[in-house]
């Protein structure tokens, strides 16, 4: 079973006094369990809009989208947040830290979310801080720390809980090349290692450069599957 | 502490200035309901529980007929004992002889009000009785000692031991005169009463008006003054017809007037602030949301669910009206008490004021009743939880994308 099925969804945005805009038109994607896969294509093709309605916090206007073989339409508000606080991670390309929570604290909120007790959170974000390398920031605050350093607390909150799936939307675009490449090192290690299954979009052909299959999308039309080694 | 409070505590100084300045309009918002209701509940207060200040009940009974001409003919006769009269235990009882007339000295004369009294009862209902400044209380079985006011004794120039010669209309309609002499002089808060109501045993003022045994005015001060019409509604029946029961509120309507209006005036500048209490509250819970827009979305995408967020910025909401109310009613508290206690001058000047018959002291003591705190807060606090609501409410009516779009 496909960990992320997409079936010929469409996404139009409609607005009052605008012609409607269709950022997506019949796109179908399978992403299989453990897969690394990225989605190309430049800005305004479709990419962001595709991981939201995956990770379920955008709505398709048509098609049918399965993740770990639940599908999205017609689950409620809290459904749909359940379904993404047990099964999905996010990193974002701002990092979208909370700023008045420590390092560990964002990590341990999904855990939190899901009741797991406060000595277990504790335990499992420490461990994973000293797998990424973030042992000493554990209780430091995002803003003191730098954007790499942000962007690999964001990756060790995403798959702190073990999602079936970790969707990162450019996040290497507001980091510098080397910082870029480390954390695509860093996520594709985890992906490695845990099994987790990555989808990240990106223009930059260094990122690209890792992803075992990119996926190219252009003005909301799945263009071309390319597939690479591992 | 729950992850959602921490959160919320968190929240709350991102900004500090602004939450402050919030703190501050709740604090000083609440602070000035208890301390005004305080004001005018003392200043009330005082008016309904020191009728005394004027020697007047709270509770007054006369013979029917004696009030519009003040005839002195017309008199409890038949007056019962306190013990039929089912008054609580606690209530004070005087019965006056009563009797117009003048007051001549070497010096002049003056119009007078004559009180017949047993002074160790009217000590209790006349707080003049008990500030008397010179000499002392004429002694039991003193037929011809007087107590005087200071305002009278200097218009006629009296002193203690001095003579005074009282005439009043007897009750057959011929005048009556005797000597007296000065006993005492009294202070009173209220020069009128100084200049006006003299004081004599009883005996002496019977003998002077012709009257064998009886009074023309019972007197009831009571602790609380709502029991009033219940008093009155009993004497009533206890009495029968031939007696006049009257209240105070009908005794100085006035202050029934007042207690109504102040109520009305309490009602509106307490809802006037607890609507500006709540606007500040909704104004600064509404930026302090909108403004995290991005940040909500971002919570939201990881899976926290719509409710959650609403007790997050109600948590916000409750942190911010803990501090205020706690601060607020804590500030107001401790004033009105300190002032219950001390009590202040409302108007420079005299010790008290004239109000259409009513003698008001103007040292107001407030009154501190700590339901009426309780009263205040809990209302603030209440619609300070509530209005946290509809900020929290406008967030979870958005997609997380479309919130995540948000600067």
């Amino acid at each position: 079973m496909p960990t992320v099925e997409v079936q010929n969804v469409t996404r139009v945005y409609e607005e009052k006094g605008m012609p409607p805009a269709q950022a997506l038109r019949g796109v179908s994607l399978s992403v299989e369990k453990g897969e690394f896969m990225a989605l190309a294509g430049p800005s305004g093709s479709g990419k962001t809009t595709l991981l939201n309605i995956i990770g379920g916090i955008d709505a398709a206007t048509s098609g049918e989208v399965r993740v770990d073989g639940q599908a999205l339409s017609g689950l409620s508000r809290a459904a749909l947040a359940d379904l993404r606080r047990d099964r999905i991670g996010f990193v974002f390309q701002a990092y979208n830290l909370v700023p008045v929570l420590t390092a560990a604290e964002n990590a341990e909120y999904v855990l939190q979310l899901k009741g797991v007790p406060a000595a277990e959170r504790r335990a499992r974000v420490k461990d994973v801080f000293e797998r990424m390398g973030l042992g000493r920031f554990l209780d430091s605050r995002p803003l003191k720390m730098s954007g790499g350093q942000q962007q690999r607390v964001a990756v060790a909150r995403a798959i702190v809980a073990d999602p079936a799936v970790v969707l990162a939307d450019e996040p290497t675009a507001n980091l510098d090349q080397r910082t870029g490449a480390e954390l695509m090192d860093l996520m594709h290690g985890l992906n490695r290692e845990r099994g987790t299954t990555f989808i990240f979009s990106s223009h930059d052909p260094m990122v690209l450069s890792r992803a075992q299959r990119v996926v190219r999308l252009v003005d909301g039309e799945l263009e071309r599957a390319e597939v690479r080694g591992p | 502490m729950n992850g959602t409070l921490l959160l919320g505590w968190r929240n709350i100084w991102r900004n500090r200035r602004r939450t402050l300045i919030s703190m501050s309009a709740i604090g000083v918002g609440l602070f000035l309901v208890v301390f005004y209701s305080g004001i005018v509940g003392g200043l009330l207060g005082n008016a309904k529980n020191e009728l005394d200040n004027a020697g007047m009940g709270h509770v007054e009974v006369f013979a029917k007929g004696y009030r519009p001409k003040r005839d002195v003919a017309a008199t409890l006769a038949a007056f019962p004992e306190r013990a039929a009269l089912q008054l609580p235990a606690d209530a004070e009882l005087g019965t006056r002889v009563l009797a117009r007339g003048l007051a001549t000295s070497a010096h002049g004369s003056e119009a007078i009000q004559l009180n017949g009294v047993d002074f160790a009862a009217e000590s209790l209902l006349s707080a003049h009785l008990r500030q008397v400044k010179q000499g002392a209380l004429p002694v039991d079985g003193d037929g011809k000692g007087v107590l005087v006011g200071e305002e009278l004794a200097t218009r006629l120039n009296l002193k203690v031991g001095g003579k005074l010669r009282l005439m009043v209309q007897r009750a057959d309609t011929e005048m009556g005169a005797d000597l007296f002499r000065v006993r005492g002089v009294f202070h009173s808060i209220a020069p009128s009463i100084g200049q006006r109501q003299v004081y004599v045993s009883q005996a002496a003022a019977r003998e002077l008006l012709g009257l064998s045994a009886a009074t023309h005015q019972a007197v009831i001060q009571l602790s609380d003054p709502v029991q009033a019409d219940a008093v009155a509604a009993r004497l009533k029946v206890t009495l029968g017809e031939g007696y006049e029961v009257l209240t105070w509120a009908e005794l100085v309507p006035v202050l029934k007037r007042m207690e109504a209006f102040t109520d009305t005036v309490v009602f509106f500048l307490a809802m006037f602030v607890y609507l500006l209490v709540g606007l500040g509250v909704l104004n600064t819970m509404l930026m302090s949301v909108l403004e995290r827009t991005r940040e909500f979305g971002v919570l939201l995408a990881l899976g926290t669910r719509p409710a959650r967020i609403v007790r997050l910025v109600i948590a916000e909401s409750f942190w911010i009206a803990t501090l205020s109310v706690v601060v607020g009613a804590a500030a107001g508290a401790l004033l009105t008490w300190h002032f219950s206690q001390s009590g202040f001058h409302i108007t420079g000047g005299g010790e008290s004021f004239q109000l259409e018959g009513a003698t008001i002291g103007t040292l107001v003591k407030t009154r501190f009743n700590p339901w009426d705190v309780v009263r205040a807060a809990s209302f603030v606090y209440v619609m300070a939880l509530i209005v946290g609501i509809y900020p929290a409410t406008r967030i979870t009516r958005l997609q997380p994308a479309e919130a995540l779009r948000r600067t």
